[in-house]
């Protein structure tokens, strides 16, 4: 019985083909306008440069596509990546026209048109689609995104918090600060040294909603000017670009019913 | 191709040429590298709070522009009379007043044009101050903006 079992699989490997076998595909080969600029050569403008992939031989991700880019055509290529599913932010890039994580988007397999990747608008750009985002880590640390408190816990160990004011915390505390939100916002293009920009702002609103946190007084009075909050005129680009489908521009509105009659 | 070399390099040399003299005539602040003041460790700080110009502001703000909406639309309901005309005038003076003074934090930051920050503020309170006097002028003789209106429509 076992034998002809054997028997009957090679019948079937050889008669027919398998579901998992490769037909023979035609090659769709995608266009990729990539924009490239190298510090060591400041003499030669930025420029796009168009590199072809197979989309049969890549995955499908925006991500997989450059990392096989710089992998078999251009290892020069400079971009940063770490997680390729969405949680660390490192590959926030200009996509299509949208800033997004180049391992959230996938890549449009239209191949009549080319996708064009930039790296995020209105940033000083280090190389290639990496941008400078020094300013951008000193405005988040300006809002001292950490627990402060002047009483000790009650029970001496922990910080208790009720269900509810832990759930007040949902759709603020997922932010990966991949700076997609801000760089999309045209009032941070314009005053972005001195408004704080939509992903720090929510995360400043994150701090001053804690339940456990006591230092709202002053958290509260370093957004008193006419820079740092109120420079939002509500565009509401940052939640249309969110790739964590959070609401940026919803926190900043809070902020500000906040302060209104404070 | 040549809409692409246009595009990418805004900040070339090339393009300075092709600025209007108005604006190569302002001399603007240059900005620290990568606009870090400080090193790259410390936090950002900043501007000082001010009591004009921060929540109450803007609480001022939303509620003259929620305060105008019944006062533009009670004309065509119960007829127009002084205290409402000049109220109504009022408020949205303000209300263009401050949305012009956004537009000049905006786009003049004193950041960046210093001294030509506070011309523009100077010139923003003084047109609104000479439409004050016209719309006293207005109120006082010409039997209020709703009565104008009227006029004008009819004419």
């Amino acid at each position: 019985m076992f034998r002809s079992l054997l028997r009957q699989q090679t019948t079937v490997q050889t008669g027919f083909r398998g579901m998992a076998t490769a037909a023979a595909q035609t090659q769709r080969i995608k266009k990729f306008q990539v924009y490239r600029w190298n510090p060591d050569t400041p003499e030669i403008e930025p420029k796009m440069k168009t590199y072809e992939v197979d989309l049969n031989h890549c995955g499908p991700m925006v991500l997989d596509a450059i990392l096989k880019i710089k992998n078999e055509q251009d290892p020069t290529l400079t971009f940063r990546r770490s997680c390729r599913e969405g949680i660390c932010g490192s590959c926030a890039m200009n996509i299509g026209g949208t800033n997004t994580l180049a391992c959230l988007c996938r890549i449009d397999t239209d191949t009549s048109k080319d996708l064009k990747i930039y790296p995020l608008p209105h940033m000083f750009v280090v190389r290639d689609l990496v941008p400078d985002l020094t300013h951008f880590y000193k405005q988040y640390k300006s809002i001292q995104p950490y627990l402060q408190r002047d009483t000790l816990p009650a029970d001496g160990r922990e910080n208790l918090q009720s269900i509810e004011d832990r759930a007040k915390l949902d759709g603020l505390y997922e932010c990966i600060l991949c700076a997609c939100c801000s760089t999309s916002c045209p009032s941070y293009w314009w005053n972005q040294q001195q408004y704080l920009g939509p992903a720090v702002l929510m995360q400043a609103y994150r701090w001053l909603i804690d339940s456990r946190d006591e230092a709202s007084k002053i958290r509260k009075e370093m957004l008193q000017n006419s820079m740092s909050l109120y420079r939002c005129h509500t565009i509401m680009n940052c939640a249309r670009t969110c790739p964590k489908g959070l609401n940026p521009g919803k926190a900043i509105a809070e902020i500000k019913k906040q302060l209104a009659f404070d | 191709m040549l809409s692409l070399s246009t595009r990418v390099g805004l900040n070339t040399s090339r393009t300075a040429l092709f600025r209007p003299a108005l604006i190569r005539g302002i001399k603007t602040i240059p900005q620290p590298p990568g606009y870090i003041v400080g090193t790259v460790n410390d936090a950002y700080i900043p501007p000082k709070p001010h009591k004009l110009e921060g929540s109450l502001h803007w609480t001022s703000e939303r509620i003259v522009s929620i305060g105008l909406v019944p006062l533009v639309l009670a004309p065509f309901i119960t007829g127009t009379s002084t205290v409402i005309d000049s109220s109504m005038s009022a408020l949205l003076l303000y209300h263009c007043y401050a949305g012009f003074q956004a537009c000049i934090i905006d786009y003049i930051p004193a950041r960046v044009y210093g001294a030509y920050h506070s011309y523009a503020m100077y010139l923003l309170t003084f047109g609104t101050g000479v439409a004050a006097y016209g719309v006293y002028e207005i109120e006082s003789k010409e039997g209020g903006f709703a009565g104008l209106l009227s006029k004008v429509w009819k004419a």
